[in-house]
């Protein structure tokens, strides 16, 4: 009776302890769990914010002045252009 | 000195007997004492728990609320026209918070003030929150934060940021800074943008980190993207033209409006003057105005192509019928309608080329009213314009009963009624749409192809009319600077003297031009409009022609459509003459 007894102690007491460690477990997964989607959700924010400035920097006023000043360019007038079908292409407009 | 002891074992305190109740007394206290807590703690712990409980979830447990992400503007192309980016938002607490002066002074320099203008607003210490500054830049704020004063906290809120800028600043509007739509799209659709923002219920630890959650969460549904059927680069071109117009012409200022001519969309939509949606600092009214839709003016000869449609319509005329508009003068009720320059017998084309009063008169007068009224009113005019758009006006035209026979000869040659430009440009896919009227529509089209409208008038009297907006903007027309390089183009030219009060202002004029290109298979319409041009010219062909054009050239190439009429080809030469 007093064998049963001790090894139910002994039982008790070790799920008891293991209740204690995955209880910790389970806190420290979730503050990870946590961090990482806050990392997420900063990242996508980095994104957009990426986006957005990559945007400005591509302004048809900021590329029509880069290709004009820095690069010589100028606007394609028909003139100056080879136009070219595709054949089997049915353009848009003449549908 | 001399002692008293005494020894301790001969106390006489200590001879003396105890009674037994004494101590039978002290155990029983005791146990009574053991047994009262024992009673309260159980009525804390199973039978009157709620209270406690309550106490100590407020301890411990917040609801943190998951804002959503306000929805993005998207061009016709999915390039950004507005999205949200996290601006956090600094506050004190004025109370209790750490007043160290050096501290104070980084805090002012990050923040952009001057130390004594944050003391006065730190002043008052009764008051537990203030405002220090709203949407700063992420990186300032954990500057702040790193200065670690007690008192200052953030708050997480979002900014709009509008990559296109004033371009596209009437057409996609802008939020307040509570991130609420308050003008043009973002206005229309905050409800879709906004979203619904969600909860969830969490354990927080001493220091402030959630350890826990409670029950489920309620997610929150972000806005929905919005794509327009702006085209950004169309957009910015037709803007930037527009903009250099009413510069040159010393203008108060300017609309330009292009319509795809197969599906009408709003290709771009622009006016100047115009403002920056991301810094709106002491806007005016007339900045803020989206001329285009809320402006109204009297369209002037812009109008006489409708009604030779009208007439075409109704078999009253031929485009080869011939009519006499001399001496330049016409007479009706006492009225005398003159012509800028007389001229002797046209064609009903060339009464569109010269833009005649007298010719369009002479054919409007043999319509019934009801007939002219239908044209106007089916294209559009006297009634709002079907696109969600706050202030959108519906312009003015009378029911045809009350029509007075000068009044029905005005009208034939645009005055006496009103419209606003994107009404008048919109009136336009008649002839662009073979002959039937569409609906505007400001959202990108998915399925272009199942575009249909309301017939007005025949395709063939469509095409017929198109060809007289060519001639007018060719060579012996009113608008010959409409025409571009490679493009066949058609368009009225109109210009209006502006009312004021009851009557016509002096020197005061609006010049106006509205038309199509390419003309066998148009693609777009482009309409525009500048008001009170004050340098010497103000004939729509002169300020408003030279925009469409420029606008045309650019959107067609944008599109990708072939020039259709024959272009002399500069490069060839010179590879040639290279090549010897």
């Amino acid at each position: 009776m007093t064998r049963l007894n001790l090894v139910l102690l002994i039982a008790v007491v070790v799920s008891a302890m293991y209740l204690v460690h995955s209880q910790y477990e389970t806190r420290r997964l979730f503050v990870e769990h946590e961090k990482t989607l806050k990392e997420a959700a900063q990242l996508e924010i980095a994104l957009e914010r990426l986006t957005v400035e990559q945007r400005a920097q591509a302004t048809p006023l900021r590329v029509a002045r880069l290709a004009r000043d820095q690069l010589q360019m100028r606007n394609p007038a028909p003139g100056i252009t080879q136009y070219v079908t595709r054949p089997g292409f049915v353009r848009e407009a003449s549908q | 000195m001399r002692s008293r002891s005494v020894q301790l074992s001969s106390s006489p305190l200590l001879t003396s007997k105890t009674p037994v109740w004494r101590s039978q007394l002290i155990v029983a206290t005791i146990a009574l004492a053991f047994a009262a807590l024992a009673v309260r703690a159980a009525y804390v712990q199973v039978i009157d728990n709620a209270f406690f409980k309550r106490q100590g979830e407020v301890r411990f447990a917040r609801t943190l609320e998951l804002p959503a992400n306000r929805g993005r503007i998207l061009d016709r192309n999915g390039l950004l026209l507005a999205t949200s980016v996290p601006a956090p938002s600094i506050w004190a607490n004025p109370e209790d918070m750490e007043r160290d002066p050096e501290k104070l002074r980084q805090l002012a320099r990050l923040l952009g003030v001057l130390p004594a203008d944050l003391e006065k607003k730190l002043a008052n210490e009764d008051k537990t929150f203030v405002w220090l500054k709203r949407q700063l830049d992420e990186s300032v704020a954990k500057e702040i934060l790193a200065l670690d004063i007690k008192g200052v906290y953030t708050i997480k809120e979002y900014k709009r940021l509008y990559p296109e800028g004033e371009a596209a600043a009437h057409v996609v509007g802008f939020t307040n800074v509570e991130d609420v739509g308050q003008e043009g799209m973002e206005l229309v659709f905050q409800k879709q943008l906004a979203g619904r923002s969600g909860s969830r219920r969490v354990i927080k630890d001493r220091l402030g980190r959630v350890v826990e959650d409670i029950g489920e969460a309620v997610l929150p549904v972000d806005g929905v993207d919005l794509q327009l059927s702006i085209d950004n680069k169309v957009q910015f071109f037709a803007y930037q033209k527009l903009r250099d117009a009413v510069l040159e012409h010393k203008a108060k200022a300017g609309s330009v409006v292009v319509l795809d001519a197969q599906t009408g969309e709003v290709l771009a939509l622009a006016n100047y003057p115009s403002y920056s949606p991301d810094k709106r600092v002491n806007l005016s009214g007339e900045q803020l105005r989206n001329r285009a839709l809320t402006d109204t003016f009297e369209p002037g000869s812009t109008m006489k192509p409708l009604v030779i449609s009208q007439a075409l319509e109704k078999g009253i005329v031929r485009p080869e019928s011939r009519i006499e508009t001399a001496p330049g003068r016409l007479t009706i009720s006492g009225s005398t309608i003159s012509d800028a320059h007389p001229q002797g017998t046209l064609t009903v084309s060339e009464v569109i080329q010269k833009s005649s009063n007298i010719g369009t008169v002479k054919i409007a007068m043999q319509m019934q009213p009801k007939d002219m009224w239908e044209i106007f009113t089916q294209v559009g005019f006297g009634q709002k314009p079907q696109i969600p758009f706050p202030g959108v006006v519906s312009g003015k035209l009378r029911p045809y009963k009350t029509w007075r026979p000068i009044e029905q000869a005005t009208m034939s040659y645009g005055y006496g009624l009103s419209t606003s430009l994107f009404q008048l440009a919109r009136s336009y896919t008649v002839f662009s749409h073979d002959g039937e009227v569409i609906p505007a529509s400001l959202m990108k089209i998915e399925n272009p192809s199942v575009t249909s409208g309301a017939r007005v008038i025949s395709a063939e009297h469509a095409l017929a009319v198109r060809k007289m907006l060519n001639l007018a903007a060719g060579p012996g027309g009113t608008a010959p600077k409409a025409q571009t390089v490679g493009y066949s183009v058609g368009g009225k030219t109109g210009t209006a003297h502006k009312q004021e009060g009851k009557g016509y202002a002096g020197k005061k004029y609006r010049g106006f031009f509205v038309g199509l290109a390419p003309i066998e298979r148009p693609r777009i319409i482009v309409a525009v409009m500048i008001d009170e041009p004050s340098n010497g010219r103000y004939f729509g062909g002169d300020v408003a022609a030279p925009v469409f054009s420029e606008t045309v050239q650019q959107t067609l190439r944008l599109m990708g459509v072939q020039p259709d009429m024959s272009v002399k080809p500069q490069t060839a030469v010179q590879a040639v003459e290279e090549s010897f």
